[in-house]
């Protein structure tokens, strides 16, 4: 019996994961994005900037560069924010200054994974900003992962208004 | 940067400066130069943010308004919660989250207020699918008892489905197994510390006094729960059971040594959202077995003697509107029906009869306002049929983060 107990469990793990919820690399994420990886581009946050991403995330932005990936037509924001209790690593994809798509890369709470699922991050594709950098468009939450889903949409502006930036 | 460098050595040109000297800087500029694009490289994707803290912070509160219609109750306002929250991850796979409440802002030997252990527990993670947690956490009945932050939850006051039947916060010492499945199927099974029906002592919440928080628990009898969950974007539907005996042979009633009184309490609920429209609802049902033996034993050593609450039952619905909604301001008006009903096992010789207040109807009409979306400001009017003297208006303000 506890054999088959221990052997249910190893079943449902993973095997070999280094990190359970890592979902995707980030290098893999952007490599399926352009087919083969560009060398990654440097966002400099100026005073301005920083203020921005400052008035998006609630919170002044850690650090003074952001690194993306471009081909001129596409950009590629790996972004990272605290939902309830820990980081969410997320793979944000523009066009046009529109959201293309959105992938969890990486969750690491104990609860809250219904983020990953399709259905709401399509939700994401297509959006834009407005003119008070929010995102022009609703998004409907999960129940039990609100805070999850708060960091998803801070995430997306971020990476708008970091791809708008970048164009300045 | 390399603008920087041109123009400190068309600078340096300019006033003459020795070549071997702007060379010298050059290649220091130069260095520097590297030196930031080799950091920028090693910089891990996602550096938007620093790496986590191992320990972080949470928190929710509320401070409410209550202002009842007759003057048999008080007109009261409440710093009603105040609940921080410490977690922290020891590894990849090792957390650890808690807890902590503090009620009615003053906790003293004299003053009504309680400070809590909500929840303590650790969680080890194999895999999405797969998590072992085991402490002081919360049970997965209703949709109100694990998500109890008030921006997530219409009304002033919780729900009475989801306080008197299913007894919000309710949380027990044990260990389980939880985790999401392929397609948004979450389960969560467990074995824990169960109710002591030996404490007993207000029919009118159900089972309610007689849970243990994991104070000191009675623990001779065990119980078990299961719950599965289907969540997507805008859907929750549910389902969750509790189930074990509560006699805990005797230990706080002599009197129940040898008696099961089996408790088995299960809830059904759902939530959709369509549009600007929201709706959900919850049916909760239990069952206390023995309940002779609890009035017997509650007619040998209670003051105030009561009947023993055999059957609980409770439903809601719930419909919600956004009327006005932008990225920071969200309005909806929302209406909400339900019913009660707290059997008791009547013992007319002995003078022990069912509290007619215990069976209720209940509709709250109100609105949240969320000036944020983890701050609400909340409004509302109940009227309790059973109970009138309960009627009253509500304000309220929420947080969480």
């Amino acid at each position: 019996m506890r054999a088959r107990l221990l052997a249910l469990v190893l079943g449902l793990c993973p095997a070999g994961q280094a990190l359970a919820e890592v979902y995707q690399k980030p290098e893999a994420f952007v490599a399926e994005v352009f087919g083969t990886v560009p060398a990654p581009r440097v966002l400099w946050l100026s005073r301005e900037v920083q203020a921005g991403a400052a008035a998006i995330l609630g919170h002044p932005p850690p650090n003074l560069r952001q690194r993306y990936w471009s081909d001129g037509a596409k950009s590629v924001w790996i972004l990272e924010e605290i939902g309830k209790e820990e980081l969410i690593t997320a793979g944000f994809v523009i066009s046009q200054g529109h959201i293309d798509h959105v992938r969890v890369l990486a969750y690491r709470e104990s609860r809250g994974q219904e983020v990953r699922d399709p259905s709401f991050l399509k939700q994401f594709a297509g959006a834009g900003l407005d003119k008070g950098d929010h995102l022009d468009r609703g998004i409907d939450g999960i129940s039990g992962a609100t805070l999850s889903v708060h960091a998803m949409e801070r995430m997306a502006r971020l990476a708008l208004y970091f791809d708008r930036r970048s164009r300045d | 940067m390399k603008k920087s460098a041109l123009a400190l050595a068309l600078s340096a040109f300019a006033t003459g400066t020795h070549a071997q000297s702007t060379d010298e800087k050059l290649r220091i500029l130069q260095q520097e130069i590297d030196e930031l694009k080799a950091q920028v490289q090693k910089t891990a994707p996602g550096s938007a943010a620093q790496p986590g803290s191992a320990t972080t912070i949470s928190g929710y509160g509320e401070f409410n308004y209550n202002n009842y219609k007759s003057d048999q109750r008080p007109t009261q306002a409440d710093l009603r919660r105040f609940v921080f929250g410490l977690h922290h991850r020891f590894d990849d796979r090792l957390t650890f989250h808690s807890e902590v409440e503090f009620e009615h802002a003053v906790v003293s030997k004299d003053d009504e207020g309680e400070v809590e252990i909500e929840q303590a527990w650790v969680n080890y993670r194999f895999s999405d699918a797969v998590n072992v947690k085991g402490g002081l956490f919360l049970i997965p009945l209703g949709i109100l008892n694990e998500t109890h932050e008030p921006p997530t939850y219409y009304g002033v006051e919780r729900n009475e489905v989801e306080t008197r039947i299913i007894p919000t916060t309710w949380r027990e010492l044990g260990v389980g197994v939880h985790g999401l499945l392929a397609g948004g199927l979450r389960y969560d099974v467990g074995i824990t510390t169960g109710f002591d029906s030996g404490k007993l002592d207000d029919p009118s919440v159900g089972v309610r006094s007689a849970h243990q928080e994991g104070q000191l628990a009675n623990a001779h009898d065990l119980s078990v729960y299961g719950a599965l969950n289907y969540r997507r974007s805008g859907l929750l539907v549910g389902a969750g059971v509790f189930t074990g005996n509560t006699g805990q042979n005797g230990a706080s009633n002599p009197l129940l040594k040898g008696v099961d009184a089996r408790l088995t309490m299960w809830d059904v609920h759902a939530q959709y959202k369509v549009g600007r429209l929201e709706l959900q609802a919850v049916y909760a049902d239990g069952k206390l077995a023995d309940a002779d033996q609890l009035n017997a034993a509650i007619l040998a050593t209670s003051a105030e003697p009561f009947a023993a609450p055999n059957r609980m039952k409770g439903a809601y619905v719930q419909a919600a509107y956004h009327v006005y909604k932008s990225d920071q301001l969200d309005f909806a008006p929302f209406v909400r029906l339900e019913g009660i009903d707290i059997r008791q096992q009547e013992d007319p010789a002995n003078g022990l009869f069912q509290d007619p207040a215990n069976h209720e109807r209940i509709t709250t009409a109100g609105f949240n306002f969320w000036v944020h979306p983890q701050v609400v400001l909340k409004a509302d009017v109940q009227r309790y049929r059973t109970d009138p003297t309960k009627d009253r208006f509500d304000l309220g303000v929420g947080y969480m983060f």
